[in-house]
């Protein structure tokens, strides 16, 4: 059985896409796989032009910290340690020297979180715990934003304030939002909406070739 | 710092328990290392420091023919010439057997260990004159000083009572002679005369027909680290005269050598503890890494190499091993000033010989610190091999 079988689509650079599909459709497992997170047992993931899946292990790592953002559904946030801290962490993974804190504080008051920086992660509510979560995700200026189900987890006006967000930071970096979600009405007009159907198999083998061009 | 650094101690210092367990695994290891140190090594230079003092001195000089021919006290001059030399005095030995009347009743033990000194230069050289309890040290050729044991032996023997010594001379002859008990000598620890009497050398070297004769020159330093030099320079200076000449290490050899093995066996008994440490940080470990399975998951998800985790949970292995040396070091010294301070026993006798020894408190503590290392590489490296989209689904 295969959890994701034919699918191909491309994607151009600051499009917002939506992925929808009902629970259990294979929307996560693909998300992942664009994301180098899982690997399609066959098939092609091109990024920038790249066949993503001949990378190695450290590539792979380079790559999605470079390259990609991720917004999850439970924000996790590192509860060890401060909103800032989080926001920095992926650019100090990547080894950055340049003064970082002040993108970073940018960011987050972008977000709206300039007076909680210094708060443990855990401390936060959930809605602010998400908007942390856009600002690690957008700290590198990666290419690529890739959101799980961003709003699951929040009540309905909260929602709407960080699909927002989404929206504006995707008009003004120019990034491409790739957006998992079965709330489709939350997000209003978007570049494009790839469904994934029902019925498909979800456990197993997958198939997936797709080309994300930015 | 290093974000790696800072994540690795914000993961341990948030899991207080674990940190605890972790670092008292480690100060445990290194305490009974300490303690075992503490009471093993320092009755066993207890022992050193009593067979120094009240029977080899730091330079014991025997002859290969059993007895030294030459004058002992052109011999005492010599040594005492040099500056390392505080004194020297001769000894001799032999067995007696020792009758006494008590309350009427006639009391004999025999094969009683007999030894001669000169009491002039003895209580120079030695110390064993401290060890009579009641009355005084040999100072005439008819006093006599009973050990503790002998006196018991003797039906009670005390100060004042009059015994009768027969030696054995040198040809066979069966001397005797009567002495008066000057002291009852009790050593704590029983390294010194209790088991033996002390005349005068010049008595027993009449009794033994052994005039001018010693059994031993004992040696005592104001440096006993100049010990070698000393005996090396003595026996150049006499090369032709048949003496024999060894250190306090080797002369005590005998006595000591099961004993250190017993405490090499002790110390490899405390190495084990500290292993079973390591085995407590591998398994507190583990346990931290299931904990952060998810945090884990996202540090990948976000660009985290194999290599970065594993190098997070190596800093929780050195943060560990770092204050759990600290505070086991220091729990260690703590213990050793107690029993310094106290002037700690062993068995409530023997005083121990409590030392300070800086490069084995530091080999230890930086045994441990490693052992914390290694002991984090295993979990370190089951933390990487954790897969992104896996770790996340953990809640």
């Amino acid at each position: 059985m295969k959890a994701l079988d034919n699918v191909t689509f491309s994607i151009e650079q600051g499009e917002v896409v939506l992925i929808v599909g009902s629970s259990g459709s294979g929307k996560s497992t693909l998300l992942n796989m664009i994301g180098l997170l899982d690997r399609p047992t066959d098939g092609k993931i091109f990024i920038d032009g790249k066949n993503t899946i001949s990378l190695g292990d450290d590539e792979v790592s380079s790559f999605r910290n470079q390259k990609l953002g991720f917004i999850f559904q439970f924000s996790n946030l590192l509860s060890d340690l401060t909103v800032l801290e989080n926001v920095l962490l992926p650019r100090q993974i990547g080894g950055s020297e340049e003064d970082i804190e002040k993108d970073a504080r940018d960011l987050l008051k972008a977000v709206g979180l300039e007076d909680q920086i210094h708060k443990r992660a855990n401390k936060i509510s959930g809605g602010q715990a998400q908007r942390a979560a856009i600002a690690r995700g957008l700290i590198n200026k990666p290419s690529i934003v890739l959101a799980d189900e961003p709003t699951g987890n929040l009540d309905s006006v909260t929602s709407e304030t960080i699909v927002q967000l989404m929206k504006s930071m995707a008009k003004k970096l120019n990034q491409t939002f790739i957006i998992v979600t079965h709330e489709r009405e939350h997000f209003g007009n978007v570049d494009k909406v790839i469904t994934i159907k029902d019925g498909k198999s979800f456990e197993g083998d997958y198939h997936a070739e797709m080309e994300v061009i930015v | 710092m290093d974000y790696r650094l800072r994540l690795a101690k914000r993961m341990l210092f948030n899991k207080k328990g674990s940190l605890i367990g972790a670092v008292l695994a480690v100060t445990i290891g290194i305490l009974v290392i300490h303690v075992n140190f503490v009471i093993f090594q320092g009755l066993f230079d207890a022992i050193v420091r009593d067979i120094s003092e009240y029977r080899n001195g730091d330079v014991l000089v025997t002859n290969e023919d059993d007895y030294i021919d030459k004058s002992d006290s052109s011999l005492v001059s010599w040594f005492e010439r040099i500056s390392y030399v505080d004194a020297a005095a001769p000894r001799l030995s032999s067995t007696a057997e020792m009758e006494i009347t008590k309350n009427g009743q006639r009391i004999e033990k025999t094969r009683i260990p007999v030894v001669g000194v000169d009491p002039f230069n003895d209580i120079r050289a030695s110390t064993v004159h401290e060890t009579v309890a009641e009355g005084t040290y040999v100072f005439s050729r008819n006093s006599i000083v009973l050990g503790n044991s002998v006196s018991e032996d003797l039906g009670g023997a005390s100060v004042g009572d009059n015994v009768k010594v027969m030696i054995v001379d040198r040809w066979g002859e069966e001397q005797t002679k009567r002495f008066i008990v000057s002291g009852i000598a009790k050593s704590p620890g029983g390294q010194g005369f209790d088991y033996s009497a002390v005349i005068h050398i010049d008595t027993l070297r009449d009794m033994t027909n052994r005039e001018d004769q010693t059994g031993s020159i004992m040696v005592k330093l104001n440096d006993p680290s100049k010990a070698l030099e000393v005996k090396e320079f003595f026996l150049r200076s006499f090369p032709n005269d048949g003496f024999l000449a060894e250190t306090i290490e080797e002369s005590a050899e005998e006595q000591l050598a099961g004993f250190r093995s017993g405490i090499a066996m002790i110390n490899m008994i405390g190495y084990f503890g500290m292993m079973s440490s390591a085995f407590a940080i591998v398994t507190i470990q583990m346990m931290l890494v299931n904990g952060k399975t998810r945090e884990i998951g996202v540090m990948r998800s976000i660009g985290a190499k194999r290599k970065d985790i594993l190098i997070i949970f190596i800093f929780q292995g050195m943060i560990i091993g770092a204050i759990g040396a600290g505070v086991g070091t220091a729990a260690g010294l703590g213990y050793t000033v107690y029993a310094k301070e106290t002037e700690m026993s062993f068995n409530n006798s023997l005083p121990l010989e409590v030392t300070y020894n800086w490069e084995k408190i530091v080999q230890t503590a930086l045994t441990s610190f490693v052992l914390a290392i290694i002991a984090s590489l295993y979990p370190s490296y089951r933390a990487t091999k954790l897969l992104p989209v896996e770790a996340m689904r953990t809640v």
